[in-house]
């Protein structure tokens, strides 16, 4: 399939929103397809079934939050819908685990970025001439979110089915549970935050799926060449 | 549940300390139930008493070995009394003891449970669960140090001893205490209770048994059921009786450690966006909607 497709009758085709729907890495027109639709399909379910976990367990986890059970019938409700939300969420980040992971393998330089160099980067002030379709952060969040997530559901089963195990064991899975659960809140509070706002341009490539050449050769110079190398 | 026989004193998951908030305009003695294992005989007239007043279906009978009705509390069998066999210096102790919720004065229950008013204690120290609030995730389970709830799978709720709070609450004893033939239960305030026991571990140290002693354990703040032991020493004859019974430090330390700490935290990422977005503002090409011609030179 060429970049440019035919025209349907007299109706403006969207060249890249179609190209996007299985292909990726590619650059259509003046835009570049970064994430496919099935991505973007793993993503969001991945989002969805994050924050309806995050929604029936904040208000189990403290009255603070009690004001979010009625949104989904009350907290016999979430106490219900909670773990099956969470095993729904496994699933999705499964889901993507599998399908990112080709694209997700880290070089020695990316494992700076636990250290100094995530530091720099947040301060806008880190060499980015060498970042690929992901950068070193991005590659820690996938792992970490897919450990979180396995984390998560280990001891969510515990808590679960909380009179099949032990004492002790119900103990550490309610304070593991906590602690990872936090954790992850707030790696996605800055998620959010990079995609949306610190970054314009960002969030289009998980609606639309495209992001502009001066987005790609600004954020992922390495993955624009890449692209614009193939695509020509 | 408003009325003055059974003010709320606490209520689970409804103040910022997981102990609940403080409510309720009076203080009430608190009330204990006493149990005498010396000269209790093990009739099991105090099980069926429990079982017939509250009401409670009939649960199958499991062989363990001794007397024992069944090995554990069950939710629709609140009250077990629980036989062991001690050999010590060629004698055998045939021990029996009144297993129940024990009504603690810092309930384990209440400070593990997250479902606002699900357990709640009365300003007479009863410690009660409120199935129309209960989510049965079986958190009170965990918080507690005797074992005492129980799942109930039917209606997906906890279940446990209510200290008979409908008769306590219009002047009645509880059901066990009417039934009990020997004497060797009581019921009254905690302050008669106490005395009560006291008097009673006098006269068996008189009698012998050097090392008797009343089982009012501090690490809960005291039981509403105080429990006379011949052999104080060693309370885990007793059907496993905790020697040192507290709130788990799991329940403690995940509710008032680690839960306000990830709130601040969650709190302090959302504030840390903002004041990055504040301090660097975004990253993005200047004009960057003209991509051909306003690339970055990376």
């Amino acid at each position: 399939m060429s970049a440019t497709p035919t025209p349907l009758r007299d109706r403006a085709m969207d060249a890249a929103v179609i190209a996007g729907r299985d292909r990726e890495n590619i650059l259509v027109g003046n835009e570049i397809i970064r994430h496919r639709l099935s991505s973007r399909l793993i993503h969001w379910s991945v989002a969805v079934t994050f924050f309806v976990s995050l929604f029936t367990g904040l208000p189990i986890w403290t009255p603070v939050f009690a004001w979010m059970a009625p949104l989904f019938g009350g907290l016999q409700v979430c106490r219900w819908l909670h773990p099956w939300a969470g095993v729904a969420f496994m699933l999705a980040v499964g889901a993507m685990f599998f399908a990112w992971l080709d694209e997700m393998i880290m070089t020695s330089e990316e494992k700076s970025w636990i250290g100094p160099k995530l530091f720099e980067y947040l301060r806008y002030q880190s060499d980015d001439s060498e970042v690929g379709k992901y950068n070193g952060g991005q590659k820690i969040f996938f792992y970490t979110s897919a450990l979180g997530a396995l984390g998560l559901l280990v001891t969510g089963i515990v808590m679960w089915f909380p009179l099949s195990f032990s004492e002790i064991v119900r103990e550490l899975a309610i304070i593991l549970h906590d602690v990872t659960f936090v954790l992850f809140t707030i790696s996605i509070v800055f998620h959010i935050y990079l995609g949306t706002a610190a970054e314009p341009g960002t969030f289009g490539s998980m609606t639309r799926g495209t992001v502009t050449r001066a987005w790609a050769k600004l954020h992922h110079p390495k993955w624009y060449k890449d692209v614009t190398a193939s695509g020509k | 549940m408003s009325v003055q026989n059974l003010e709320i004193s606490r209520s689970s998951a409804s103040g910022i300390l997981s102990s609940g908030n403080v409510t309720g305009l009076r203080t009430l003695p608190a009330v204990s139930k006493y149990i005498d294992t010396s000269t209790c005989i093990g009739c099991k007239a105090c099980e069926v008493a429990c079982q017939e007043w509250n009401d409670l279906q009939v649960v199958p009978t499991a062989q363990t070995g001794t007397y024992q009705t069944m090995p554990t509390l069950d939710p629709s069998f609140w009250n077990l009394i629980r036989f062991d066999e001690h050999e010590v210096e060629g004698g055998l102790m045939w021990l029996m003891r009144k297993d129940q919720c024990m009504h603690c004065a810092e309930p384990g229950c209440l400070e593990a449970c997250p479902a606002p008013g699900a357990i709640v204690q009365y300003a007479n120290g009863i410690v009660d669960v409120n199935p129309e609030q209960c989510i049965g995730c079986g958190y009170c389970a965990t918080g507690c140090p005797f074992d005492v709830p129980k799942f109930h799978a039917a209606t997906g709720k906890m279940a446990k001893c209510t200290l008979c709070v409908d008769r306590v609450s219009v002047g009645l004893e509880p059901a066990c205490i009417k039934a009990c033939p020997t004497g060797c239960l009581h019921f009254g305030t905690k302050d008669d209770m106490v005395a009560l026991g006291n008097a009673r571990v006098e006269q068996l140290k008189k009698n012998g048994f050097a090392s008797a002693g009343l089982y009012n354990p501090p690490g809960v703040g005291g039981t509403g059921v105080v429990t006379v032991l011949a052999h104080a020493d060693h309370p885990e004859w007793y059907g496993g009786l905790p020697r040192d019974p507290h709130v788990p430090l799991g329940v403690k330390f995940w509710k008032n450690i680690a839960r306000p700490l990830g709130l601040l935290a969650i709190g302090a990422a959302i504030f840390g966006a903002f004041g990055h977005y504040f301090n660097f503002g975004k990253k993005e090409v200047r004009g960057a909607a003209d991509a051909e011609t306003n690339l970055p030179s990376a």
